[in-house]
């Protein structure tokens, strides 16, 4: 068995949470964006995770997981928001605006669970310090 | 053999039993927040009960202590049949929390027994002068 691997595994989501804190972030700067490369408003965007294992089969005790990765970066598929607004430059016939439809509960709290997760993981990596060194200590007199 | 006597092999055993469960609480708390990801656990005291059982030394003595060789191999089980939100992810960070903690004080516990037969050993190579 490799030797670091409790520090990949939490290592991996530290990366997958910190991704999901860019991504509030970038939501959250985004709300009132009307113009974006792809034309129309700003949508929000989540993140998916999916488990990451190992490839090659090792010999018993197995343990394949090898942490978290980020298998997409999504756009809410939810119409945005009108707004009434005919002096915009970007309303449309009827002088309405479409504003990205970003619920900043929603964004918080989602904030809020990844800087939590975040911790977590970091515990984990202290932990997993602590047990290395102990491992050093063997002998030692 | 001195050196590779049942203890101690039970001993470094069981430490490698420890880390394997560092590494499956890991995994358990980096994937908190992956949809339908099911929680892995180490099952060993079950299988270190069954070898126990298995292997027991001939005894010439009723009050000799029955002692025996850890055989058993730890096993990494999925809990499937738990969901604790509506993506289907099952882990709970309380649980993992404690379970890292546990686990922690029980791998300082055996890395510390495996230093006290090193300084036995050492003790009586230096014929009891320390």
């Amino acid at each position: 068995m490799e030797l670091f691997t409790s520090f990949h595994i939490s290592g991996s989501a530290l990366t997958a949470e910190k991704l999901r804190v860019d991504t509030v972030a970038s939501n959250l700067a985004n709300m009132q964006t009307t113009r974006t490369a792809a034309g129309g408003p700003y949508r929000r965007k989540t993140v998916v995770f999916a488990e990451r294992l190992a490839r090659v089969r090792q010999a018993p005790p197995s343990f394949l997981g090898r942490g978290v990765r980020v298998a997409a970066v999504v756009e809410d598929p939810n119409p945005p928001r009108l707004e009434y607004d005919p002096e915009h430059p970007d309303a449309d016939e009827e002088g309405f605006v479409a504003y990205p439809n970003i619920d900043l509960a929603k964004e918080m709290t989602d904030l809020i669970t990844a800087s939590r997760s975040y911790e977590a993981n970091t515990t984990v990596i202290n932990t997993a310090k602590s047990l290395y060194l102990k491992a050093l200590e063997i002998g030692r007199g | 053999m001195l050196w590779d006597d049942p203890v101690t092999k039970g001993l470094a055993k069981s430490l490698d039993v420890a880390a394997l469960r560092q590494k499956v609480v890991a995994q358990n708390i980096a994937n908190l927040n992956t949809p339908g990801y099911k929680r892995s656990y180490v099952v060993f005291s079950e299988e270190l009960a069954r070898a126990r059982e298995k292997l027991s030394l001939r005894l010439t003595h009723p009050r000799h202590i029955p002692a025996g060789e850890i055989a058993g191999e730890p096993q990494v089980k999925v809990e499937r049949s738990t969901s604790r939100r509506s993506d289907g992810n099952n882990v709970d960070l309380d649980q993992e929390m404690l379970d890292l903690v546990t686990n922690q004080l029980h791998y300082n516990m055996l890395a510390q027994k495996i230093s006290e037969r090193y300084a036995t050993w050492r003790y009586i190579i230096n014929e009891g002068r320390g």
